[in-house]
């Protein structure tokens, strides 16, 4: 299903099937099922991020091979949206994948509603943290500077922020799908 | 769902924002990867707020509640849509097929994944009147107009470059899992592989022009625009004015020319004190406000100033080593 991304240079034989990769490649289909709510994939998935691991293992040092693995599963699962996205307007207007997607789920009007009225019950303080790491990409520190708190206090409001979006969630009954 | 499922997902809360930061050491790095390994409940939960935090849904979510604060200042150029209401995940892919919000994602996760020996940092500075050609280790190019200064921070994993003063164009080698972006202050630029410039006219304004590619500018308060080839935007404070006709291979002034359209006798003379030996100030603040349209050899500075003399009904001196252009 991968086989069509370009610069896929290896190929699944070609793993070195050390016991450190099987743990990875083990973590990184859990995670993809978990992250997308597609089963029919994370083995995929999951074989190529541990194939360019290997690849970028060979030329740097890796600081957190994990966090590393699931950036390219990330992507990965990006570019197969895109593909998917592309071949159902070629196909059919009304396509649906057989799988739920959890992009989808979370893209939905509904979960938009969600976390709309999520961000306007919280603090709006913890409202402001939130878009400004989240949508502005600013680092705590500077937020922390600009609102007058520390950063430790930043650090707590994008914690609590996410645990309020994610029972916000859960309280309206929008399924996150892949769970095990 | 029991407490340990709830202390599980406050750690992964956790791990989601340290792992989004720009910096991180060895050891954290080290710290991450034990606890994913400790248990799998660990990896779904950072999965499922990895899902949350990442949405479009999340980004619109929160791009509305910005817009409330800001509404006020409705940017004119603005093609990022993906959020009107109605608009379902479809265009939501659609948008995604430019990969730019995913690159700007993945971009900050790089960052954090570089350990810090990898990291190659650098500073160039040009004085006024020099322009500098700087090659960077993975071929992409920039070339650097006078009074100039950057800093470049490239990993393995992403590429950036903040433009302190000045202008400089970006010729960018295209790479598939590495962003390149350029930060100005004010804005920032993340491309994929494509060749701008932008010209940090002052702290205020700063303008992006498009050469080749595709490129997403952020000017912060959830004001964001995709440039094509050709096209370019110009940010002043609140005011956005998007700008046409950007051709050729890369801006005039890498060959000593400045082409303006309409552009303030202001924005004029700062980008003549990029090249002058002498720098140039008006007598009267209110002359930066006229507009002149021409193009303008700007190594000839005092060519320059005797066309927007003849233009405007002015006359210009030296003075005390300086140019004075006054009424």
């Amino acid at each position: 299903m991968l086989s069509s991304i370009r610069d896929l240079e290896a190929t699944p034989g070609t793993v070195p099937r050390e016991d450190g990769w099987d743990a990875v490649q083990t973590a990184v289909q859990r995670y993809v099922r978990s992250r997308s709510g597609r089963h029919d994939i994370a083995d995929d998935i999951a074989q190529e991020t541990v194939a360019r691991l290997v690849e970028l293992g060979r030329m740097q040092q890796i600081g957190s091979i994990f966090a590393l693995a699931f950036r390219i599963a990330d992507n990965l699962l990006t570019d197969m949206h895109r593909r998917e996205r592309r071949l159902s307007d070629e196909v059919d207007d009304e396509w649906q994948s057989e799988e739920p997607s959890m992009d989808r789920v979370l893209d939905s009007r509904r979960a938009v509603d969600v976390f709309n009225r999520c961000l306007r019950r919280m603090p709006p303080l913890r409202r402001e943290v939130l878009i400004r790491r989240r949508l502005n990409q600013e680092s705590c520190r500077s937020i922390g500077e600009d609102l007058a708190i520390s950063a430790k206090a930043v650090e707590k409001h994008i914690t609590r922020g996410m645990i309020d979006l994610r029972k916000a969630l859960e309280l309206a009954g929008v399924d996150l799908v892949g769970h095990d | 769902m029991g407490s340990e499922f709830h202390d599980i997902d406050w750690q992964a809360a956790r791990w989601i924002d340290r792992m989004s930061r720009p910096v991180q050491d060895a050891e954290m790095a080290a710290e991450f990867d034990r606890w994913i390994l400790k248990d799998p409940r660990h990896v779904e939960a950072y999965a499922r707020l990895s899902a949350i935090w990442q949405s479009e849904g999340l980004h619109c979510a929160l791009k509305g509640s910005g817009e409330t604060l800001v509404a006020a200042n409705e940017p004119v150029a603005s093609n990022d849509d993906d959020c009107r209401p109605g608009h379902a995940w479809r265009q939501v892919f659609a948008s995604r097929r430019a990969g730019l919000g995913v690159a700007v994602m993945a971009l900050v996760l790089a960052m954090v994944l570089a350990p810090r020996l990898m990291v190659e940092e650098a500073a160039f500075a040009t004085p006024r009147g020099a322009t500098r050609i700087v090659a960077l280790s993975d071929g992409s190019t920039i070339r650097m107009n006078g009074a100039t200064r950057i800093a470049v921070r490239i990993t393995p994993w992403s590429r950036h470059v903040a433009l302190e003063a000045g202008e400089a164009f970006f010729d960018v080698a295209h790479e598939r899992l590495r962003g390149f972006s350029v930060d100005t202050g004010g804005a920032s630029v993340s491309v994929l592989g494509t060749a701008f410039d932008v010209d940090r006219l002052d702290d205020d304004t700063h303008v992006v022009q498009v050469y080749r590619g595709l490129v997403s500018v952020d000017a912060g308060a959830g004001r964001q625009w995709r440039l094509p080839a050709g096209s370019g935007l110009e940010v002043s404070g609140e005011r956005v004015r998007s700008l046409r006709g950007v051709t050729g291979q890369r801006p005039g002034w890498t060959k000593g020319w400045y082409e303006a359209n309409d552009t303030p006798v202001l924005q004029l003379v700062q980008r003549l004190n990029r090249t002058s030996a002498r720098p140039v100030v008006l007598s009267d603040p209110a002359l930066g406000e006229l507009l002149v349209t021409g193009r303008f050899q700007t190594d000839r500075p005092a060519d320059v100033l005797d066309a927007i003399a003849a233009i405007h009904d002015l006359r210009w001196r030296e003075k005390g080593g300086r140019y004075v252009l006054s009424r």
